[in-house]
C-alpha cells in the first residue's frame, strides 16, 4: 500500500505531515518513507537527520557532447535544438543545463562530431531512522534534467525494503516529479492552506489526481489563519476532509533545531494523530 | 529594460509575495513593470493581486503524426526515441505515446521514408492582465497531466517579452516555480539578476543552497531575500549568503498584517521593502 502526500502549492506542510504519519504508522506496521521532492528534499530534516548511512550516484539522463576536432563547422546543427541547448556562434556549443539528451543533433551531424552520453546527475540516499524505519531520499543535482526519472528510480530502489506501507512525500507543483510520485499510489493525502493560492493549487493538484484516478483525502494546514477561507475549503472537501492543523510559530523553532515535530508538545502532535487515525480506516477499508 | 527573476528552491517561502511587493515598489518609483508568472503548474500572482486571468492564448507543443500509408515499419524511430514515446507492435506502424513525447523532433527528422509529420498539441495557455496603469501581468498555465512544463514557461516568457516591448516597460520580473528543474531553469534564463527568496529555517537554508548552486551554474548574479524574518534566527541564512559570496538585500518580517493582505489579495500599500 502506498500513501502519497501532495499539495500543488509549496510550503503548505507536506513534509511535516509525511514525517508525522511515517512515525505514527511505523509504530504499528513495517513501513518505508520516500522523499520524492528530488529538487529540494527536506523529509530527512523533518525526521531530525542531516546525515545519511549510504548514498549512491545515479544516472537518469543523457547529454550531448561535441568533439570540436571532428567538427567541420558545416552548420547543419544550427537552430535545430528545440530546447535551445545548442548555441552556434562561431562554433557549436552545448549548454548542458538545457540539454534534454534527445539526440537530434547527433543525427543531423554528418561528421559524427556529436555524441550522446549518460551523465551522473543525481543521488539516492538511505537512512535507517532512529524510529526503526528506512528513509529513502533522492537528489537531482541543480541544473540537471530528469526529476521524474529520479523519482521512478528511488521508488524502484525503495522496493527492496519491503514493508506493508510506503509513505511518499511528493514535490510541489503538478508536473513531471509529482506525476511520477502519484502514479501507482493507492491514496493521496492533499494538504492545503486557507489562502486563495492554497485553495487554487489544491484544485490544480486535484485535476492530476483525478486524471490518474487516485483516491484522495484532504487536510487543511494553518486552518486558523483564515477561518472564512477554511470554511470554504471544508465545504469543498466534504467527507474527504480528514483533519485540520493549527498555525503555530513553535513549528518553525522545532524544525530549526532539527527536532522532529512529533517529539514536541505542540498542538500539531494531537492533530496529526487524528489524521493518522482516519487514514488507518482508509487503509483498512482498502485492504479488505 | 531590466530583467529580474524571483526564485527560491523551496516552496512557500514567499516568491510571489516578494515579486508583487517588488513590482509595487518599482511602480512607486515611476517605473513601468511587467510581471511574468512562470510558475505555470500553480500560478498564484493574479490571486495575490486580486485579479482574474484575461486574454487566453493556447500554448502548443509539437507531436509526431505517423502516416500509416508511407510508413515501412522499419522501427528506426522507435529505437532512436530516447523518451520511449513511440511504441510499435510487430508488423504495425508505430503509435505515439503523447504523454511521454517532449516534441524534440528526432523522429520526423530521421524517418527515411518521410512518413512522420508533426501537429500542434495544446499543452497550456498564457494570459495577459493589465493590473493598473503601468503594471501588466503575463501568466502561464499548464494543462493537467502535462509532464514537461518547460515549453509553457518558454512561450509565456516570449509573450511577456512582447508585452514589455509593446508597452515600453522598464522592468520585466519573472516569478519562477519552486524547485530547480527544467521549468525553473527556463524561467531563469536571460535574467540579469535573481532574487532567492528564503526563510530563516533549516529548510530554507538547505533549499536556498540548491538554487544558489543552480544560479552559479547558469551564471546569473544572485541576491537573497529573507522572508518571515524573525520567526527564527537568521544566522544560517547569513552563512549561506557568505558561502555563495552574496548578501541579504531585503528582510521581510513575519507579520499577521502581511498574511491577512495575502489572503485578501491586496498587497498594495504595504511598505515592506
Amino acid at each position: 500500500m502506498i500513501i502519497a502526500v501532495a499539495s500543488g502549492k509549496g510550503g503548505v506542510g507536506k513534509s511535516m505531515l509525511a514525517s508525522g504519519l511515517a512515525l505514527l504508522f511505523s509504530r504499528e506496521r513495517k513501513i518505508t518513507a520516500i522523499d520524492c521532492d528530488v529538487d529540494a528534499p527536506d523529509l530527512g530534516l523533518w525526521l531530525g537527520t542531516k546525515e545519511w548511512d549510504s548514498s549512491e550516484k545515479i544516472s537518469v539522463s543523457e547529454k550531448a557532447f561535441i568533439d570540436q576536432e571532428k567538427c567541420t563547422l558545416c552548420g547543419k546543427c544550427k537552430g535545430i535544438c528545440r530546447f535551445g541547448a545548442l548555441k552556434y556562434a562561431k562554433k557549436p556549443e552545448i549548454i548542458p543545463y538545457l540539454c534534454e539528451g534527445c539526440g537530434l543533433c547527433v543525427h543531423v551531424c554528418p561528421g559524427k562530431a556529436i555524441r550522446i552520453e549518460p551523465v551522473q546527475n543525481g543521488e539516492v540516499m538511505f537512512r535507517e531512522t532512529k524510529y526503526g524505519f528506512p528513509l529513502v531520499s533522492g537528489q537531482l543535482y541543480p541544473g540537471e534534467t530528469g526529476s521524474g526519472k529520479v523519482v521512478d528510480d528511488i521508488r524502484e530502489r525503495a522496493k527492496k525494503f519491503g514493508g506493508e506501507l510506503t509513505i511518499l512525500d511528493s514535490a510541489a507543483g503538478i508536473g513531471c516529479p509529482v506525476i511520477a510520485s502519484l502514479k501507482g499510489t493507492d491514496h493521496a493525502v492533499l494538504i492545503t492552506e486557507p489562502t486563495p493560492s492554497g485553495f487554487s493549487d489544491l484544485k490544480r493538484v486535484l485535476e492530476v489526481v483525478n486524471h490518474f484516478g487516485v483516491d484522495y483525502s484532504i487536510v487543511i494546514n494553518k486552518w486558523d489563519i483564515n477561518k472564512e477561507m477554511s470554511r470554504k475549503i471544508e465545504k469543498f472537501a466534504g467527507w474527504r476532509l480528514i483533519g485540520k492543523i493549527s498555525f503555530d510559530k513553535g513549528i518553525f523553532k522545532a524544525v530549526s533545531e532539527l527536532k522532529p515535530i512529533m517529539e514536541t508538545d505542540l498542538k500539531v502532535v494531537e492533530e496529526i494523530k487524528g489524521i493518522h487515525k482516519k487514514l488507518k480506516n482508509v487503509i483498512e477499508r482498502k485492504a479488505s | 529594460m531590466k530583467r529580474i527573476a524571483i526564485t527560491g528552491g523551496k516552496g512557500g517561502t514567499g516568491k510571489s509575495t516578494f515579486a508583487v511587493l517588488l513590482a509595487y515598489k518599482l511602480l512607486k518609483e515611476g517605473k513601468k513593470v511587467v510581471l511574468c508568472d512562470a510558475d505555470v503548474e500553480c500560478p498564484n500572482d493574479h490571486l495575490i493581486l486580486g485579479k482574474g486571468l484575461e486574454f487566453p492564448e493556447p500554448v502548443y507543443q509539437k507531436i509526431p503524426v505517423i502516416d500509416p500509408g508511407e510508413c515501412r515499419k522499419c522501427g528506426l524511430c522507435v529505437r532512436e526515441c530516447r523518451f520511449n514515446a513511440l511504441f510499435q507492435l510487430p508488423g504495425k506502424p508505430p503509435s505515439v505515446v503523447e504523454n511521454l513525447c517532449c516534441g524534440c523532433g528526432l523522429c520526423w527528422t530521421i524517418c527515411p521514408h518521410g512518413a512522420i509529420s508533426k501537429r500542434n498539441k495544446e499543452c497550456g495557455k498564457s494570459y495577459e492582465t493589465r493590473i493598473e496603469k503601468d503594471f501588466w501581468l503575463v501568466t502561464g498555465l499548464s494543462s493537467a497531466g502535462v509532464e514537461e512544463t518547460g515549453p509553457i514557461v518558454r512561450d509565456t516568457k516570449i509573450r511577456a517579452e512582447e508585452v514589455a516591448k509593446k508597452v515600453g516597460a522598464d522592468y520585466l520580473l519573472v516569478d519562477t516555480a519552486a524547485g530547480t528543474h527544467c521549468d525553473v531553469i527556463n524561467a531563469l534564463m536571460r535574467n540579469e539578476k535573481a532574487y532567492v527568496v528564503t526563510e530563516p529555517t533549516i529548510l530554507g537554508e538547505h533549499d536556498s543552497e540548491l538554487i544558489l548552486k543552480l544560479l552559479d551554474v547558469i551564471g546569473i548574479p544572485k541576491e537573497i531575500v529573507l522572508n518571515k524574518a524573525g520567526v527564527a534566527s537568521k544566522k544560517g541564512v547569513e552563512k549561506v549568503a557568505e558561502k555563495f559570496e552574496t548578501k541579504i538585500s531585503f528582510e521581510i518580517p513575519y507579520s499577521e498584517e502581511l498574511v491577512k493582505a495575502y489572503c485578501r489579495g491586496n498587497l498594495r500599500g504595504l511598505d515592506l521593502l
